[in-house]
């Protein structure tokens, strides 16, 4: 096999006015976007600054193509080490969805655990705490993703009932204070946040970040996660991302969703895998992809001043120039607005 | 049998305090002991509860500001006493805040976690635990019934507690209409016949997980319903599956086969 069948070379991003849609207004209406001299909500010694940060933004064009080598490659295009690691990939897996649209989809997580497993990682489980519905084990074998997973011998672990302990945060978005994290997510060498490509109807798009609200125990905090919610859209993701700290991401982005995110948009054909070694610019670079500007949604804009790189012109990415593969996402109705309280993944 | 094989497993969840953890290896807490109780009517994991009440009557854990609230649930593991009598007062006071963090109007229901808003479940703990244990707090238990109207799914049945969301009508799912119905039943027999409809619908298409067809196989025999024996059946089947069980869901099986269930069913 090539081992670069995507022609990967760095560049920077060519930033159009085409690529910024609706969203960009839309995100602004009603939302602070912080300013940098907004006094430190974190600890520094917890997060220095990030040098790096590198993304590969991969062709894909159906579930059924080679995607071990698609993920192998992007992890090889960014650098990611995890040789002897216990790895834990954290996918997106909300709701039994028949067309296959919500989660993300369980060929893209056996790839991945292939591809990690070439690299040299110790051993891979796949962990997932669904938001919305108690039975993980209806999700899981609804979706497919435990049959797929017991073929390969890949272990689960669901982490809304997972052996758990609460953690200090070093961030102070909300006034959450500590929150408990499944023992699975707090003793892995890496943690891998596998989102599905989607809007959402508050954060405007869920990606590697607001994935990690999966991580948290629904045994503590509830189906749905609502005192997360309550605290803040925006602030927990930011808090939770900076406990959980993923190493890398890899966002499914082969079919997104658009329109009435996260549960029930329509599915919006990209064929991209993002792989990055920096969850916050593989958000940033993903919310582009999707027609957004990053630096308006507020979640990602300030992920950038502490836990990773958001600026688009320090981001190196591999692979597909980001501007050749805009593909606008339609917004979620309602979005920048309460309009449920249920919140969703 | 069957009762015996999944008190088994259940039992290797057990803490040596008398406790239980949300699956083996864990630590104990509230809700995973107080199901543990009422599914083998374990002493032991009563003393512990009463042993876990802190000051304020309340039964639950706590991480950072959010404090994740079991004490209606416990209620319905307690006896008779001081400890049941305290935390049903802490019942009655507390109540889902549904304008984030304000009261709103009603009905409020009870929420998972302290302050937040009132959802299916947990609602459906507090009104079985007054409707069974304090029966003359007759204004909360109509309010939690109104939350479960309010929270009715388009057809009949319940999901986490979001009946419409953004336009779209959210349908019900198995394990908490099953939950629901514990706490309608012989109290509000129309919503209790369209969320068993909607149950009888529904089960088959989630009999994958555990919890879901427990909970579908308890409903069914609490309310006579004729598909008792096929959830049961599978329910068997699920439980010699590779499926891996958590203690709740391991005690729903043991309420849905066992002499447990009665201390859930009221009126």
């Amino acid at each position: 096999m090539d081992a670069h069948p995507h022609r990967i070379g760095r560049r920077t991003f060519l930033r159009g006015a085409a690529a910024v849609g609706a969203f960009g207004a839309a995100a602004a209406v009603g939302w602070e976007v912080r300013r940098a001299t907004t006094p430190h909500q974190w600890d520094t010694a917890a997060f220095p600054p990030p040098d790096l940060a590198r993304v590969a933004v991969l062709r894909a064009g159906s579930y059924d193509a080679d995607l071990e080598s698609v993920v192998w490659d992007g992890l090889r295009a960014i650098g990611a080490d995890v040789s002897g690691a216990r790895v834990v990939l954290k996918p997106n897996m909300v709701e039994y969805d028949p067309h296959g649209v919500v989660n993300t989809d369980p060929r893209v997580v056996v790839a991945s655990v292939h591809a990690l497993g070439r690299l040299g990682a110790a051993s891979v489980t796949v962990a997932e705490g669904p938001g919305h519905r108690r039975d993980t084990g209806y999700v899981v074998e609804a979706t497919g993703l435990g049959p797929a997973l017991r073929e390969v011998g890949t272990s689960f672990v669901d982490l809304n009932v997972s052996p758990s302990a609460p953690v200090a945060l070093h961030s102070r978005y909300t006034n959450l204070g500590a929150l408990w994290l499944p023992d699975a997510i707090r003793t892995a060498d890496v943690v891998i946040s596998m989102p599905k490509m989607k809007t959402h109807h508050w954060a405007a798009a869920t990606l590697s970040l607001k994935n990690c609200f999966g991580c948290l125990p629904g045994r503590v905090y509830g189906w749905p996660k609502n005192a997360l919610h309550w605290a803040g859209i925006d602030q927990s993701i930011l808090d939770i991302a900076g406990a959980v700290r993923p190493a890398y991401a890899i966002v499914d982005g082969i079919v997104g969703m658009e329109g009435n995110g996260p549960i029930n948009g329509t599915a919006k054909k990209v064929g991209l895998l993002v792989v990055g070694d920096d969850p916050v610019a593989v958000d940033a670079t993903s919310a582009y992809i999707m027609g957004m500007d990053p630096a308006q949604l507020p979640y990602i804009a300030e992920a950038g001043r502490f836990l990773g790189i958001a600026d688009l012109d320090r981001i190196e990415v591999e692979g597909e120039d980001p501007a050749s593969v805009v593909t606008p996402f339609a917004p979620a109705p309602g979005f920048g607005r309460s309009g449920s309280l249920t919140g969703g993944q | 049998m069957v009762f015996d094989v999944i008190g088994a497993r259940l039992r290797r969840a057990k803490t040596s305090d008398g406790g239980y953890g949300s699956v083996v290896g864990a630590g104990p807490e509230p809700e995973p002991t107080a199901m543990a109780a009422l599914a083998l009517r374990d002493a032991d994991a009563v003393a512990w509860l009463v042993d876990a009440q802190l000051p304020d009557g309340s039964f639950g854990t706590r991480a950072g500001s959010v404090f994740s609230d079991d004490t209606a649930l416990v209620c319905v593991a307690l006896p008779s006493g001081d400890a049941l009598e305290h935390a049903l007062d802490r019942v009655v006071s507390t109540a889902g805040s549904n304008e984030r963090g304000q009261p709103g109007p009603p009905p409020y229901g009870w929420p998972w976690t302290s302050g937040a808003y009132g959802w299916t479940e947990p609602t459906a703990w507090g009104l079985l635990a007054l409707r069974s244990k304090r029966p003359s707090a007759t204004a909360r238990i109509a309010d939690g019934l109104d939350t479960l109207v309010e929270r009715e799914c388009a057809g009949g049945g319940w999901n986490y507690g979001t009946p419409r969301s953004f336009g779209v009508a959210e349908p019900p799912f198995v394990q908490t209409t099953a939950v629901a119905l514990f706490a309608t039943a012989g109290v509000d027999e129309s919503l209790t016949r369209r969320g068993l409809g909607a149950l009888g619908r529904l089960w088959r298409q989630e009999a994958a997980g555990l919890l879901s067809v427990a909970t579908a196989a308890a409903a069914f025999r609490r309310l006579g319903h004729s598909e008792a024996g096929p959830a049961n059946d599978a329910l068997e089947r699920v439980i010699a599956g590779p499926t891996e069980a958590d203690t709740v869901a391991l005690a729903w099986a043991a309420l849905a086969v066992g002499p447990g269930l009665a201390a859930l069913s009221v009126g």
